[in-house]
């Protein structure tokens, strides 16, 4: 026994230090690589910037094609993010007539994670024929939940997500928990918006994909979703519950100080937290005696967010409020006369 | 009779020596462990995307964060931490300084340096802190506050910071350490990506010595020049590298450094935040997380993630180096005999069998086991009461699996990371990787002694941790 921790010591530690000169011996050949393409990298964005004074096509299609794919790809998409109007349709164009979609193509079907949530960016981004092909089929076969969103935001902005029950489906139930939905549904298309509120409505959604959906529809501003929201507003989950107060806040609605006064009184802070905070937007006076009563909330989230909704209301919220702070000490009244103090000393 | 009494000498020293090895055997055990987990959990990770991928990814949906920086006698850094702090890359944050009564100029200099003035913030006494003298704001930045208050700790500053914070999330980070500017983009992502169960998030914690630093910033990464903050280098690549992505990717991640960690404040402040007073502050907050979330029965994840990176000065003298490994010690027999109930407890799970059995065998018995086979195993074999192979063995265990453990370290992060720029870097730290397991870790183990003793004697005493300032290494 003695012997043998003796033994496998020594064989591990020879070996651990083999295998370390031998990623030495990588990293001094991959670091010549690195520099000739680092040379590449500043010799197209040079290119680049040329292009931008000269639109001279042809020059900027030989100094794309002189250089390794991969890095043209690195250096152009990172520069088209600061091109907008005529110039960025000509670099799109110039980088699909060199054929660097195929290049992106391949690469979201091979490459690490990483790199293949990158291609589904670059492909939306660079609008190529493959482009929508290649990422419903990503959509589809991708084992990354990361790449299936990032391949669902890439349809959406070209305009071809398939639909939403179709696409969360795809997704996976792992991936309806990550916050990148809000991105998709923020950039979901208008003319589809009801798609997103009937899947919103469905009973069977995740109340976190549902409040995602409904933070999306409010900012679209649409009138027409209040009673929408104020259906949700009284969901049993609180997120659900909580992002429906928070559209009402931003759009409004004639039965808002009805539903708000309710949500108030939730039993979830973080719901009573936003209903304060929706009710200081809308700023109806009737909102200030509710609003009163949660100064004395048990929750300081809720009675500072109900102060503040005071304020907004107006002159009327405010003399409320300095009236709460002259009374007798108490949770309102400390409440109520630390959120007037707030701004500089005097 | 004398035969009775050498047979009684030698099973005992036997059976102390078989304990001895038995103790290191299964350190060395749980070593090799976290390094196949480790490597495992590095490469199902996937390769990092660049800073402006991220920012393009992910800005429009990260959450808000509030920096929370405590500042004791930092007047020498920190007008030029901040600033760094205030260039991070984040859509959305907040930086709250508290000067933690320090009796250096670190408030003037801050008032000075960001023309502050006093201003109230209604906020919630969520958390219990010394009193707070005042809190300034920033005409030239309203991303900054500043809270002055009655010296109380760093954990009684960051309780104050957390009282004062309007975030969901909050991030610690001491105010010598610089942290890259995609940082918090970076520590943000599992709240991104997993916000229902995400509670608290580590990134790595990385030396600064020898680089260069210009603005606040690490332009170039480069090796100290001294020994001793170059061992420390092998040592934080094995503890984060190695310990802590093990440890995450089996949920059982116990310490999310001090120095660098971010948490969901509401679970920070549902378990009391963090505890005043104790030399583990940092460690005692995980345990706390992990016990009220066993206990609440919620699905939660304390992750690591080796990307986002925040530098550090080390200690470059024997003096400093030994008191704060001495204090760590304590922090960390301070927290395992606090929370001893949570051991070998099923209510636990893997946090109770595999977090603790671990702070059991590396943390509360491993320096002890080690000093005293120093001493014990070579007298042994040199009276002739033990056979050679004792000592062959207990070679083994603290010279040569320890090259192979610090070198293994090394290889993961040259595999995944490869944040050291060039070769010869790589081959100054190899040569480091073997010697330091002569000479270096015995130190250690002997300042851990020591910190067993200070813990007994209930000293509480943080020592002095002088500074030379990060700034002044760019010069």
């Amino acid at each position: 026994m003695l012997w043998l921790i003796w033994s496998i010591s020594v064989f591990l530690s020879i070996g651990s230090i083999m295998v370390m000169l031998l990623l030495i011996l990588r990293r001094a050949l991959t670091g010549r690589r690195a520099e000739a393409n680092a040379h590449a990298r500043q010799h197209l964005l040079r290119a680049l910037i040329s292009f931008s004074q000269s639109r001279d096509r042809e020059t900027l299609k030989k100094a794309i094609l002189a250089e390794p794919a991969d890095v043209a790809l690195d250096a152009g998409f990172e520069f088209l993010a600061l091109l907008r109007g005529d110039e960025h349709d000509d670099v799109i164009t110039i980088f699909n007539e060199c054929g660097l979609p195929v290049h992106v193509g391949a690469q979201l079907r091979k490459s690490n994670e990483a790199v293949r949530i990158h291609a589904a960016e670059m492909l939306a981004a660079l609008r190529s024929a493959n482009a929508v092909a290649d990422l419903l089929s990503a959509l589809d076969n991708d084992r990354s939940r990361e790449v299936r969103i990032a391949a669902a935001i890439g349809l959406c902005d070209l305009g071809a997500l398939p639909p939403l029950v179709i696409t969360l489906r795809k997704i996976g139930v792992a991936g309806q928990r990550s916050r990148r939905l809000i991105e998709l549904f923020k950039r979901f298309p208008q003319q589809r918006i009801s798609e997103l509120r009937d899947y919103a409505a469905r009973a069977d959604t995740v109340p976190f994909v549902k409040a995602a959906a409904i933070d999306a529809l409010a900012r679209t501003g649409d009138p027409q979703l209040g009673g929408f929201f104020c259906r949700a507003a009284r969901d049993a989950a609180p997120d659900v519950a909580a992002s429906a107060v928070r559209a009402l806040g931003r759009i409004g609605h004639p039965d808002a100080s009805v539903i708000l006064a309710e949500a108030m009184a939730s039993s979830d802070w973080a719901v009573r937290s936003d209903a304060a905070e929706a009710a200081g937007r809308l700023g109806l006076p009737a909102f200030i005696a509710p609003l009163a009563s949660l100064l004395d909330d048990d929750a300081w989230t809720v009675r500072h967010a109900a102060a503040k909704a005071m304020r907004a209301i107006g002159p009327n919220g405010e003399r409320a409020l300095r009236e709460i702070a002259s009374n007798q000490s108490s949770r309102s009244q400390r409440t109520a006369s630390l959120v007037l103090s707030e701004g500089p000393a005097v | 009779m004398m035969s009775d009494w050498s047979h009684g000498i030698v099973l005992a020293a036997s059976i102390l020596s078989w304990i001895i090895v038995g103790l290191g055997t299964a350190q060395t055990v749980v070593y090799l462990l976290q390094l196949l987990i480790a490597g495992y959990a590095l490469s199902q990770r996937p390769p990092v995307a660049r800073s402006a991928l991220l920012w393009h990814r992910y800005s429009d949906v990260a959450p808000p964060i509030a920096l929370i920086v405590p500042a004791y006698n930092e007047e020498l850094n920190v007008v030029e931490s901040v600033h760094s702090m205030l260039a991070l890359e984040y859509p959305n944050f907040e930086v709250i300084v508290v000067n933690d009564g320090s009796r250096d100029g670190t408030l003037e200099r801050l008032v000075e340096g960001f023309r502050l003035v006093k201003f109230h913030r209604p906020y919630e006494d969520a958390l219990e802190h010394q009193p707070v003298r005042g809190l300034y704001s920033s005409p030239m930045n309203e991303r900054l506050i500043v809270i002055d208050k009655q010296n109380g700790g760093k954990a009684d500053a960051q309780n104050a910071g957390i009282n004062v914070c309007r975030a969901p999330i909050f991030c610690v980070i001491d105010g010598d350490s610089i942290l890259e500017p995609d940082a918090l983009m970076r520590a943000a992502q599992p709240f991104i990506d997993d916000p229902e169960r995400t509670i608290a998030v580590g990134g790595t914690i990385r030396i600064a010595n020898g680089s260069r630093i210009e603005s606040g910033r690490v332009r170039e990464v480069g090796l100290p020049k001294n020994l001793l903050p170059l061992f420390q280098v092998i040592e934080y690549l094995r503890s984060f590298l190695m310990a802590r992505l093990a440890w995450s990717r089996i949920n059982t991640l116990m310490l999310v450094s001090g120095a660098f960690g971010v948490f969901l404040r509401a679970e920070v402040v549902a378990v009391g935040g963090f505890t005043r007073g104790s030399m583990g502050e940092d460690l005692d907050l995980v345990i706390k997380l992990h016990r009220h979330m066993l206990d609440k029965g919620r699905k939660y994840r304390i992750q690591f993630i080796p990307e986002p990176v925040c530098w550090t000065e080390a200690p470059e003298s024997l003096a400093v180096l030994g008191r704060q490994r001495s204090r760590w010690q304590r922090g960390a027999l301070e927290c395992f005999f606090r929370y001893r109930s949570m051991l070998f407890n099923p209510r636990y799970g893997r946090v109770g069998f595999l977090g603790f059995g671990h702070m059991l065998i590396v943390d509360v018995l491993g320096p002890i086991a080690e000093v005293l086979g120093y001493i014990l195993i070579p007298a042994f074999c040199l009276l002739g009461i033990l056979s050679f192979q004792y000592l062959l063995a207990f070679t083994a265990l603290i010279f040569v699996y320890g090259v192979c453990v610090s070198v293994c370290s090394l290889i993961l992060e040259e595999a995944e990371l490869q944040r050291f720029p060039r070769a010869s870097h790589l081959v100054v730290l190899t040569v480091a990787a073997v010697i330091e397991n002569f000479g270096y870790r015995q130190l250690n183990n002997f300042w851990r002694v020591k910190g067993w003793w200070q813990y007994l004697r209930a000293d509480q005493n943080w020592g002095e941790m002088t500074r030379t300032g990060l700034s002044e290494k760019a010069k």
